[in-house]
């Protein structure tokens, strides 16, 4: 079978991405992408502010000294490196789309390897276009509306509803493939979503620290571990007290309990669905899924839940695995800080999956007369996760400092010599903080400041600190004007937290904390290239949504479904608000 | 009078459907009317696999290939049991398997065998198990160009 399909969306496709890099490039479109990038726009009217005077100072001096004026050059705001991502991602694969698009008008496919990977270059770019309209333009039109609309709504709707790229691409994916269809040459590109998920996943194994890791997973196995096999049970409970056939029961448990889709998908074969009863299960799955990826993200909002909070909460209380990526970018969408805790807890899912289907594969021959029995060695070889290897492969990699040097993981990294010399605290600044250090030597200081640490219970690697410790971190900051370790930085931290300090002393510490950490440039764009995949991976997921999927929702699995579904949800919430904390 | 002689009968054996089957008997015409038997497998099945991507291939492969093997078991009962009752009663039998939108493919197949009858059953009473995916009684009406008659549960 030949796979590619003559058209020229690609060519057509690949042409409009290098005209809108062109644009930016040139600056035609300034005025737009000023609004667009309102804030990024501030920092370029300040750099340039200040550029100016510059330039007229040096102008101006080389003037008197009879010298030609300086060729100085501005240097980049984050209005120009937004521009130039955009100008540079416009061009690469604007151009292999125009290369490919033209090969393939040309070329006559036979059948092969070739003919397919051409194939699905264009169901890529026309994810990849979807992707970019939805970052570049509708994310930031949104937001701005938002923005906009406060003062008179008194609560930004954009954010408050989660209208980020995430959010609106999924959305756009569902559209397109219920109302407009998935064109057919674009059809074979688009079923590569889950490629560029899994591909997200694995890259994201770069981004822990061991010590995340185990804290995370430990949170994760007893989450899941409590509300899977609560779920499981409870609807093989339900389902035997409501009289549904045994293969309905065990199949709506898998979904409803494990991973949605996925789940239904790994155990229909083993539990002997019928057909109608997987449509049933998966419309279900779909529709709770869905509705819980939109509700999530607005509720954890208002209850102003951290990361680690709503990661937790979205990775156990969301049926299905897809939505669960879909709920945590939506939630936070600049970072990938939820991310990374929600897809923890996707994995460690994925990792009960073999076991669910091997329960439901003994309970099912139990309770069905004449059942076939099932392999059960080959039912956990077959349904291993293999994709799980590559992260754990990747986080080994990156411990052993492969990608970037070791603590610079989660995108800032501590290092004392790297800081500038005009970085350096001012003299007013480490004189503020010598009066504070006298003030608390000696009296009453001295007592309050030694009851404020013991009570704050502040440790530092597995010692309580000390108020001569604290005076030391202290006097060695006045005399380098910048921290010098991680440890003094760490017990300065408390310090500034001190009630009544010098309101000087305390924006000095704070100071040469910011001073003292540095972007990672690997690790940033490692982010940047994660979240890319995700929101690639999951408007391409947001295409396989059909309408006629989820209206197979109904009957007892819906009305089993929305109780174990309500149940996971809210005592998954009660548990993350009670018990965890941002502790990673 | 109605014209009996190729009878477009939708059947994909759900109660609606066997009541359309005792119609199209009660109206056929013995060595003179050609069932034409359309099974409709519904497309639903083409996204239920999209929202998937934890598992692998080799378990989507087999989740495809248990599902299609339950589909073609219960096709080819339905239309071996049609066919035997048609013999039966000397009618002659043709059947048509499609995948698509049921109403679409009656439309379809209604112009391509030159029915000069369709016949369906009424849609299922609500509880009962069964795909989500029936025909679109006021799209098929619209649509088609021959009479239709419909065998309801109350008949």
């Amino acid at each position: 079978m030949v796979y590619t399909v003559k058209s020229p969306a690609l060519l057509i496709i690949g042409i409009l991405m290098m005209a809108w890099g062109w644009l930016n490039a040139s600056g035609n479109i300034d005025g737009i992408q000023s609004s667009l990038q309102a804030s990024a726009y501030k920092d370029h009217l300040k750099v340039k502010e200040k550029f100016d005077a510059e330039l007229a100072v040096a102008t101006e001096l080389a003037k008197a000294e009879g010298k030609p004026a300086p060729d100085m050059k501005m240097p980049a705001s984050h209005f120009d490196s937004a521009k130039a991502t955009q100008t540079h991602m416009s061009y690469y694969f604007g151009g292999a789309f125009v290369l490919i698009g033209l090969i393939t008008l040309m070329w006559k496919p036979t059948e092969g390897s070739l003919d397919y990977f051409i194939s699905i270059v264009p169901g890529i770019a026309f994810i990849l276009a979807i992707a970019f309209i939805v970052r570049w333009g509708l994310d930031p039109i949104f937001g701005n509306w938002g923005k906009a609309a406060a003062p008179t709504l008194g609560w930004d709707f954009a954010k408050i509803f989660n209208l980020n790229y995430v959010v609106i691409g999924i959305v756009i994916g569902m559209v397109i493939v219920n109302v407009f269809k998935i064109p057919a040459w674009a059809a074979n590109g688009v079923r590569t979503a889950r490629f560029f998920l899994k591909t997200g996943v694995i890259l994201l194994g770069t981004l822990y620290s061991a010590a995340e890791l185990a804290q995370l997973g430990a949170l994760s196995v007893v989450m899941i571990g409590i509300f899977v096999l609560g779920s499981v049970g409870l609807v093989l409970f339900m389902g035997k007290r409501m009289g549904s056939n045994n293969s309905m029961t065990a199949v709506l448990s898998a979904g409803m309990g494990v991973c949605g889709v996925s789940a239904t998908v790994a155990a229909s074969p083993v539990v002997q669905a019928k057909a109608e009863e997987i449509a049933y299960t998966i419309g279900t799955i779909l529709i709770w899924g869905v509705g819980c990826m939109f509700l999530f993200p607005t509720v954890g909002h208002i209850l102003g839940m951290g990361p680690v909070q709503f990661g937790a909460w979205a990775g156990t209380g969301i049926l299905n695995s897809a939505q669960v990526a879909g709920a945590a970018l939506a939630f936070d969408p600049k970072g990938i800080e939820t991310l990374k805790v929600a897809e923890i807890f996707n994995i460690t899912r994925v990792l009960f999956l073999p076991i669910i289907v091997l329960w439901l594969a003994a309970w099912y021959v139990k309770h069905e007369e004449g059942a076939e029995k099932v392999n059960l060695a080959q039912v956990v070889v077959a349904k291993f996760p293999v994709f799980v290897l590559g992260f754990i492969a990747m986080f080994a990699l990156s411990s052993a400092g492969m990608f970037a040097p070791a603590g610079h993981y989660k995108g800032k990294y501590f290092s004392s010599t790297e800081i500038k010399e005009e970085k350096l605290l001012k003299g007013k600044e480490t004189k503020a903080i010598e009066a504070e250090l006298t003030r608390l030597r000696e009296g009453e200081g001295a007592q309050a400041f030694s009851k404020y640490l013991a009570d704050k219970n502040v440790v530092l690697e597995g010692h309580k600190v000390t108020a001569d410790e604290a005076y030391k971190a202290m006097s060695d900051l006045v005399a380098n004007k910048k921290l010098s370790t991680r440890q003094q930085d760490s017990i300065l931290e408390s310090v500034a937290k001190l009630e009544g300090l010098d309101a000087l002393a305390k924006g000095s510490i704070e100071k040469a904390h910011k001073n003292a950490y540095h972007t990672s440039k690997n690790i940033k764009s490692y982010r940047n290239w994660i979240a890319w995949l995700f929101a690639f991976g999951l408007i391409g997921l947001g295409m396989q949504i059909t309408g006629k999927a989820l209206k197979q929702a109904g009957g007892k699995p819906l009305i089993i479904g929305g109780v174990v579904g309500t149940l996971k949800a809210v005592g998954s919430l009660v548990v993350v608000l009670l018990f965890v904390k941002e502790f990673i | 009078m109605l014209n009996t002689q190729i009878i477009l009968l939708g059947h994909h054996g759900t109660e609606g459907a066997k009541l359309a089957e005792k119609l199209a008997f009660d109206v056929a015409v013995p060595q003179q009317t050609l069932i034409v038997h359309l099974l409709v497998v519904p497309d639903l099945w083409e996204g239920m696999q999209g929202d998937d991507w934890l598992n692998n291939a080799s378990t989507r492969d087999t989740f495809g290939r248990y599902v299609e093997g339950l589909l073609e078991k219960d096709a080819a009962a339905q239309l071996s049991a049609l066919e035997a009752r048609c013999t039966e009663r000397n009618l002659a039998y043709k059947s048509i398997v499609l995948v698509g939108d049921p109403t679409e493919c009656f439309v379809k197949t209604a112009l391509q065998e030159q029915a000069t009858l369709a016949l369906i059953g009424s849609p299922r009473p609500k509880g009962i198990l069964g795909y989500r995916s029936g025909i679109k009684l006021d799209a098929l009406v619209r649509q088609l160009k021959i009479p239709l008659l419909i065998a309801n549960t109350a008949s």
